[in-house]
């Protein structure tokens, strides 16, 4: 008895129907059970319904209507299309089952689906995708618990003012809900899980409003400073038939000009450059187009001045011989007018702090320096999250969008050099030519050590690497944590050759951003490389099968140093300072025993794998098969054991 | 040499340093190497005395222009970042170890004899 009680528990209610149907027929009754084949008991074991029941199961009510001919998901799509989303990276999930299929059926899969194993690749990949690509993507989760998923890749675009279109699926009328997970899956303000870093949200009431907010949302998210913004998208909304379609408008996408500083502030900074004897110019998230580049070089050039370029994005190029950026403390020590341009982090940058009991610090700058800074961050920072960093008093702040202050800045400069000026800063500009060779030559001569060791050190990975795609189009869109080696000694000198770091720190980002980044780098031909830390690739690995399920070519070095190298770090310092335990701090900070095996984990996604290598020797020919494999379309992974910095 | 510009060590130290002063002759490299690792020394440092980073950059110390005296005087107390070590995690007769090591490394090359640095 008890056996057949679960197993018609275990018959699902269109089970039971079935049965029940067979039932009525066979009438079986408990005693003649014995007498029939094996599989017999199991179609009668169900309660039998009674003819109300039937009914009710088998006959649809006329209210009930079973099929519709347009969805609200159909205009979503539109929406969407009419507001330039070119890629829907997204982890399915039933909330937005109905945009889902309307993006398949109706849109012909524009936006097109990048299927993700993970809602954190999924908006990492929108994250990475802008930096190369200039354009914002979206990307779409459960609402509750896909977005919690998601937060933390949300957060490092912020921080790193990356504007994306972050999506749910929630159900807002309680009475449409089902018993169980649609209850858990639902929120009344879904984006109160991120509001403290996402620039604006909403959850649409109705499709025009879902029209509006959209093309609101997308248009918030590129205004500088840029940011994700959210839209909690209600299911019914999505799944329920259209009323009428004529009456729904989608509004024009249009885009303000990005605002410069205050002319006659930026004349008083141009002011100071050309009257300072070392004026040095300070960047990070600087270049929001290809065009930075090209006016901070006309600048820097006109003034003959150092720039220090942190790396948020690809703002200098690296081997010019105004580009400091491998000297900051020495050319910070110098100057006289510091200027920075969308500087995140300026007091991080020109003040030096240690990390000991007593946390102290103390400005490297001389204390007549005259500081300035132009940059929009200020305009967007919120309360509890500190991403804006310590408070640097300036003497002169101005709002407005860097790169869009530039050619002002620019014009008033070369406005001031008159020609007697001129020699005195082609004298400063050879000095500057100077100390950046001798920079070089440093960094060359301390990659020279250890050369041959194994594990193998970062600076000769790096220059395997370099070696074998310094030919090509090349993109290096990741680094593991503190690798310096290329900024200092690649040559980058196109847009597209750099694209920063994850913005907040949040390990996790570099294995998905990277693959969006070479999402971007795919339509132009280009050869992507990321220096991929095995500690973030493992918050992420399922990024891979990303990689082999839309073939999106890109090399993942693996810089395998078989720890958190950077917390390995911090606990010797903490052992240290407690002078206790100095060979203990393995525990807890290095992923060995059992060593992951990188290559076999690739080649299980799908994606080609070669390693562990060990002997700096096999490393050459090794990046050249997997070149050969991305160079043809498709995602490769090396993982080279390395010594760990 | 970077290591040699970038050390700050009190002037007494640097003298010892450029005077020559023999490192004390029972350190064993061998030990040291092993020490170099368990304490922790490669984690900032590499294995090769290459140099790395933490907060910010970690000098290299292949070929480390200090007697080992001075060493052991510089590691009790560290330095910004360079986290202490005192002798009971480190003793003396460790540090002589460590020192003899890191005089085994052969430190920096010509990079112009390195194809792949040569420019
Ligand atoms: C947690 C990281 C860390 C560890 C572990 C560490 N160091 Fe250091 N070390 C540093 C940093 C950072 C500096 C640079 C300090 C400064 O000048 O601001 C440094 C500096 C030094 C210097 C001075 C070199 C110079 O040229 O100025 C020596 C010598 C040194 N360390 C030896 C050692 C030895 C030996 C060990 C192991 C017993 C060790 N360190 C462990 C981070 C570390
Ligand atoms: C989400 C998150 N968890 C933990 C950390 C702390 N953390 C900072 S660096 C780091 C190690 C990253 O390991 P890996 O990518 O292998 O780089 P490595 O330091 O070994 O070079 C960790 C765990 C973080 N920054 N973000």
């Amino acid at each position: 008895m008890a056996s057949k009680r679960s197993d018609t528990a275990a018959v699902g209610r269109r089970g039971f129907l079935k049965g029940a149907a067979l039932s009525g027929a066979a009438a079986i009754t408990a005693g003649e059970a014995k007498a029939v084949p094996v599989e017999a008991p199991k179609k009668a074991s169900a309660a039998y319904p009674g003819p109300l029941q039937l009914a009710a199961d088998t006959e649809r009510p006329n209210a009930d209507p079973a099929t519709q001919t347009s969805s609200g998901g159909d205009f979503m799509t539109d929406v969407l299309q009419s507001a330039g989303i070119d890629y829907l990276f997204m982890m399915c999930a039933s909330s937005f089952r109905g945009l889902h299929e309307a993006v398949l059926n109706h849109g012909g899969n524009k936006p097109e689906i990048i299927v993700c194993v993970h809602e954190e690749i999924a908006a990492a990949m929108a994250h990475g995708y802008y930096k190369i690509d200039g354009k914002p993507q979206a990307m779409i989760c459960h609402a509750t618990v896909g977005l919690q998923h998601a937060a933390m890749a949300i957060y490092n675009a912020w921080c790193d003012r990356v504007p994306m279109l972050a999506m749910v699926g929630n159900i807002l009328e309680e009475d449409k809900r089902l018993p169980g997970a649609e209850w858990n899956h639902s929120a009344v303000d879904p984006g109160a899980l991120i509001r403290d870093f996402t620039k604006w949200d909403d959850q649409p009431a109705n499709l025009q409003h879902f029209a509006e907010s959209t093309v609101r949302a997308v248009r918030i998210a590129q205004t500088p400073p840029m940011a994700p913004v959210f839209i909690s998208v209600d299911a019914e909304l999505q799944e329920n038939p259209i009323e009428d379609r004529e009456k729904l408008k989608i509004p024009k996408l249009s885009l303000p000009l990005p605002a410069m500083g205050e002319m006659g502030a930026l004349r008083e900074v141009a002011k100071m450059l050309t009257n300072a004897e070392n004026p040095v110019v300070v960047v990070d998230r600087l270049a929001r187009t290809p065009a930075a580049m090209p006016l901070l070089v006309e600048l820097a050039e006109a003034l003959q001045c150092a720039i220090i370029d942190v790396g948020g994005r690809m703002n200098f190029p690296s081997q010019h011989p105004l580009n400091h950026s491998g000297r900051a403390r020495a050319a910070i020590a110098q100057a006289d007018v510091i200027v920075g341009i969308e500087a995140t982090d300026l007091w991080g940058l020109i003040n030096a702090h240690s990390d000991r009991i007593v946390r102290s610090n103390r400005p490297i700058y001389k204390p007549t320096a005259k500081l300035a800074t132009i940059g929009n961050r200020e305009m967007l920072i919120k309360a509890n999250d500190q991403d804006f960093g310590r408070y640097q008093p300036v003497d002169l702040a101005i709002s407005g969008d860097g790169e869009a202050s530039l050619p002002y800045l620019t014009e008033q400069v070369k406005k001031l050099i008159d020609d007697g000026r001129k020699s005195a800063l082609a004298e400063r500009g050879k000095k500057l030519a100077a100390a950046h060779a001798s920079m070089i030559d440093a960094a060359l001569s301390n990659a020279t050590i250890g050369w041959d060791a194994s594990p193998i050190t970062s600076a000769r990975m790096c220059a395997e690497v370099y070696a074998q795609i310094k030919d090509d189009d090349w993109s290096l869109v990741g680094t593991s944590v503190g690798l310096a080696w290329p900024r200092l000694l690649w040559d980058m000198k196109k847009p597209h050759n750099w694209n920063g770091g994850s913005g907040g720190g949040g390990v996790g980002y570099n294995a998905p951003a990277s693959l969006g980044a070479a999402l971007a780098n795919k339509k132009h031909g280009r050869l992507t490389v990321s220096f991929q830390g095995d500690g973030d690739f493992m918050m992420c690995p399922g990024t891979l099968w990303t990689a082999a399920h839309h073939k999106i070519p890109l090399l993942y070095v693996m810089n395998n140093n078989r720890a958190w190298h950077q917390e390995f770090m911090y606990l010797q310092a903490m052992a240290g300072r407690h002078q206790r335990g100095a060979r203990n701090t393995r525990i807890g900070t290095t992923i060995t025993d059992p060593n992951i095996d990188y290559a076999n984990l690739a080649r299980s996604f799908g994606v080609y794998g070669e390693g562990p290598i060990s002997d700096p020797k096999e490393l050459g020919p090794a990046l050249k098969r997997a070149l050969a494999v991305v160079r043809n379309g498709e995602p490769a992974l090396i993982d080279v054991v390395t010594d760990p910095r | 040499m970077s290591h040699i510009k970038t050390s700050m060590l009190a002037a007494a130290l640097i003298a010892a340093a450029f005077s020559g002063a023999p490192a004390r002759a029972d350190g064993d490299p061998v030990k040291g190497k092993a020490t170099f690792l368990a304490v922790g020394c490669f984690e900032c440092h590499g294995r090769s005395g290459q140099g790395g980073r933490m907060n910010y950059p970690a000098p290299p110390l292949a070929q480390l222009q200090l007697p080992p005296e001075s060493l052991a005087a510089f590691l009790r107390e560290g330095r910004n970042d360079m986290p202490p070590y005192v002798a009971s995690q480190v003793s003396d007769a460790d540090v002589a170890d460590i020192h003899a090591f890191l005089q085994t490394l052969p430190g920096p090359t010509d990079p112009k004899k390195i194809p792949l640095l040569a420019r």
